[in-house]
């Protein structure tokens, strides 16, 4: 049934990148705002967190390997749910999808190009988009291996601000007790979304044993990158000054000059493009692998068309701006918490209770 | 109506397509033969046919060849003569005695036309139901050559020549090996032309031959004109700007290829050969890069791959940085290009267009003029265009910099598609970066990336070692490691028998 296979690699750095993406730009006032310098604590608890959910993710998948988590909800509720469930991640993935790809203009318009309209840059992002998605899982996975270690050089950029840091801001850790950090996890936890892709990615996966390594490394890079991140910022701004900016990430660059170009957020913000695609893309391929298997079709490609259609749509009628898009995002984000968490533990001990039933049965 | 309408139109005979197959069988009588040859090749003139009487039968017999194409020597000295002379007592077979090594019979006329055709004589005897066919052909052939395209310092210098036999000699010259196996097809109707694939029968993957084999077989054309023409045929995807299959005219980079477990296709009249499967950085190798030192071959491969960035991008962000982001250039610079460009009164990609479009035009002048009337191109091209222009203020200085580095980038590149290909891609990113900065290139690099990453050659991944990503063939990708650290074939051909070399690197002053 599935021909397409993606390598261990390719799942590690579609995962990853589905988690790192617009976030992040955002993520160090996020922190900030809630439990001062002590957020980056909230990460870890979160990566924790978001662990668990993907090992019962891959725990769950392996009771039906040869079909995405659509197939197992038919499997074991029955047509309609599995009809349902197709309608509900197709929403969720388009939903998601159109989130980020719409903030991704939005932060397009405030740093680069200002006077450009929002829906020439949706226009301009859908060609590649529409080039990639429309070919099968593998193009995606290779296309997030190669943007993964294309853009790793972004990261020695990073160092040049913090010999600017004072890393007393740090301390003392835990200076307002633990009550503000378990708040803040609400918010950060939704930097991890994203790893519940692996619901689809696992029956495309070549040696299927390594799902759960290749879980735990994908959400392991994403720590990291959010790590440094977040700790960078708050080295480098201090503890009141942070939360002034909307984008803290990309302001540390405004202080890197280099002899040969200055203002090297523009640069880099153009170079990240590449990055947040790979959020969006394998996004939108989801969504139309949902709606083209609840059409019982193969080929995804005119369904991606429509969908990219659509979207154009939606951003000429209805002009986007940064508010709107940040309340469709809060509303999103309680759903994929449903699905990434609630959804892969409800289902857990279904399918554990069930296998018990059936053993008692056959006895 | 409408369907029966589309699905009743029958070809007219102007479009049918004429396939030339002469049916029948010879006949047993030579009177008979004759007349059917002289109405095949009406109006002729270099066609001969000899009458004679075989002295070892007694038998009447007539010898027809085309004195244009065979060699009249042999047919002489090693036909006429052992025919007309000799007894043959002494022997005591059937066979007629003609001091030949390659004889075949054959009984159609469609065997036998295509032979005269090839160069062949025949031999119709009296009351034989099979004709002879003596192999004596007689092309003209250019003598064997250095490369006049691709140059190399140390690697040999013998060129490929329009003669595929020859090619295949120069080919097994390199590879003594039984497995060196050749699979011959003809393509074309009217200009039937010889193709042999070549490869090593254990290294290379059957599946990507079935495939190759596959799409020659597929091609039903009247002729082919050459490798470059054959190429266009099977390739992959003909609306890639990358050539998906490498033509080299070097039989040391071709047989150091079938090695890695790729396959080569010689091409009768052709001076190229082509070699698939490629992936995309074969097209920056040379194989200078392997006789040479590892430290110096890296660094000019890195070279190329820096030209490769600079030639697509640096038009494309020059008018990028000028027409939206000039912030993002310091002051300094800033200030000289803008002195620079005072008197300028084009946008920056009106002058980048003017001035690429020139070079286009000034390289294609040059290649195609005779070598003496080639250097006038040069001092036009040195004096009027990049001296007169800047000082009549239509272009400025900088961006006859831009222009000129580009240009030297796209030469760095060793294969001669592949840097056209290059020179391409370079319009549509300054298009891109003129309506939209640094997005449109950003754009563009991600449309160029989707269809690096789905394209193929033979079916395998033309990205190979990048997308996909395979660590251990970056051996010999963008830094070519030591010989012996190379032990491998590059996984990118699908190669069935992987390993090449044993790891046994004399490392100091072992004993």
């Amino acid at each position: 049934m599935i021909k397409s296979k993606i390598t261990l690699m390719q799942y590690i750095f579609l995962i990853h990148g589905v988690q790192m993406g617009v976030g992040v730009l955002t993520l160090p006032r996020e922190l900030a705002e809630n439990s001062g310098t002590d957020g980056w604590i909230a990460i870890i608890i979160c990566w924790f967190l978001s662990i668990a959910a993907s090992l019962v993710i891959i725990q769950i998948m392996k009771k039906y390997p040869n079909g995405t988590i659509l197939d197992l909800l038919s499997h074991y509720f029955g047509k309609w749910i599995g009809k349902a469930s197709h309608v509900i991640f197709a929403l969720y993935f388009a939903l998601l999808a159109n989130v980020i790809f719409i903030r991704e203009a939005l932060f397009i318009q405030a740093w680069i190009l200002p006077r450009t309209e929002i829906y020439i840059f949706i226009l301009l992002l859908s060609i590649p988009s529409y080039l990639i998605v429309r070919k099968d899982i593998s193009i995606l996975g290779r296309y997030s291996e190669l943007i993964f270690f294309m853009t790793l050089w972004i990261i020695i950029i990073y160092f040049i601000p913090l010999k600017h840091a004072n890393w007393l801001h740090l301390l003392p850790l835990v200076k307002e007790g633990w009550e503000p950090i378990l708040n803040t996890v609400k918010t950060s936890i939704f930097s991890f979304i994203g790893f519940e892709i692996a619901f689809f990615l696992y029956p495309f996966l070549q040696r299927k044993e390594k799902a759960s390594m290749g879980i735990v490394i994908a959400n392991t890079i994403s720590l990291l990158a959010f790590l440094m991140i977040t700790i960078g910022a708050f080295v480098f701004y201090s503890p009141d000054e942070i939360t002034q900016y909307k984008e803290p990430t990309i302001n540390i660059l405004k202080v890197v000059e280099f002899q040969f170009i200055e203002r090297l957020e523009i640069v880099f913000l153009s170079i990240y493009l590449f990055v947040i695609s790979t959020t969006v893309l394998p996004l939108m391929f989801m969504t139309v692998f949902c709606t083209s298997q609840l059409a019982g079709k193969q080929d995804h490609k005119r369904h991606l068309f429509w969908f990219l259609l659509v979207e154009c749509m939606f951003v000429v009628l209805f002009p986007p701006t940064y508010e709107r898009n940040t309340i469709l995002q809060q509303y999103i984000q309680q759903i994929g918490l449903i699905l990434a968490f609630g959804l892969p533990l409800c289902l857990w001990g279904y399918v554990w209770l069930h296998g018990l039933f059936k053993r008692r049965a056959m006895q | 109506m409408l369907f029966s309408r589309r699905y009743s139109k029958k070809p007219s005979p102007s479009q049918q397509f004429n396939d030339f197959v002469h049916q029948g069988q010879i006949s047993s009588d030579l009177m008979e033969n004759i007349t059917e040859i002289q109405s095949v090749f009406c109006d002729t003139p270099d066609l001969i046919i000899r009458s004679l009487v075989i002295k070892q039968t007694q038998s009447q017999a007539v010898l027809v060849y085309l004195s244009s194409i065979a060699d009249s020597k042999s047919i002489f000295n090693h036909v006429l003569h052992p025919l007309l002379f000799e007894d043959g007592q002494d022997i005591n077979t059937e066979a007629l005695n003609v001091s030949l090594g390659h004889i075949k019979k054959a009984t159609s006329w469609q065997q036998i036309e295509r032979a005269i055709l090839n160069g062949a004589c025949i031999l119709f005897v009296e009351k034989q139901t099979e004709a002879y066919i003596y192999d004596t052909p007689d092309f003209p052939k250019r003598a064997i050559e250095d490369t006049t395209i691709e140059s190399s310092l140390t690697g040999a210098h013998i060129g490929f020549t329009e003669t595929g036999s020859e090619n295949i000699a120069l080919i097994r010259k390199q590879i003594h090996n039984r497995e060196l196996k050749i699979k011959e097809i003809t393509v074309g109707k009217r200009g039937q032309l010889q193709l042999s694939i070549l490869y090593l029968a254990d290294v290379a993957n059957p599946d990507v031959l079935r495939e190759l084999e596959y799409r020659i077989q597929k091609v039903n054309v009247d002729s082919v004109l050459n490798a470059g023409v054959l190429a266009e045929y099977i390739e992959d995807n003909p609306y890639s700007p990358f050539p998906q299959l490498l033509l080299t005219e070097r039989p040391d980079y071709a047989a150091a290829e079938i090695l890695q477990g790729r396959f080569v296709t010689v091409v009768d009249r052709s001076p190229s050969v082509i070699i698939g499967p490629v992936t995309f950085d074969s097209f920056f190798k040379t194989i200078d890069d392997y006789s040479s030192r590892w430290m110096v071959a890296s660094f000019i491969r890195l070279m190329r791959y820096f030209g490769f960035i600079i030639a697509i991008f640096l038009p494309a962000t020059y008018i990028a940085i000028i027409t939206f982001h000039f912030e993002v250039i310091p002051l300094k610079l800033l200030l000289s290009i803008g002195s620079s460009r005072e008197q300028i009164p084009f946008p920056p990609y009106i002058e980048a267009f003017i001035m690429e479009l020139t070079l286009e035009m000034l390289r294609e002048a040059g290649i195609r003029l005779p070598a003496k009337i080639g250097q006038t191109v040069g001092i036009v091209g040195g004096i009027v265009i990049g001296q007169a222009a800047v000082e009549a203020g239509i272009v400025s200085n900088i961006m006859v910099i831009v222009v000129a580095l580009t240009a030297v980038a796209s030469f760095i590149i060793p294969n001669y598609e592949m840097g056209s290909a290059i020179r391409i891609v370079r319009f549509p990113m300054m298009i891109l970066a003129s309506f939209f900065g640094f997005i449109g290139i950003i754009v563009g690099f991600m449309i160029l990336l989707a269809h690096f990453i789905e394209l193929e050659s033979l079916g395998t991944p033309y990205g190979s070692p990048i997308a996909p990503l395979k660590i251990s063939d970056w051996k010999d990708l963008f830094i070519r490691f030591p010989q012996w650290a190379i032990e491998r074939r590059p996984l990118g051909t699908k190669a069935i028998q992987m390993k090449k070399a044993n790891a046994n690197h004399q490392k100091g002053d072992q004993q």
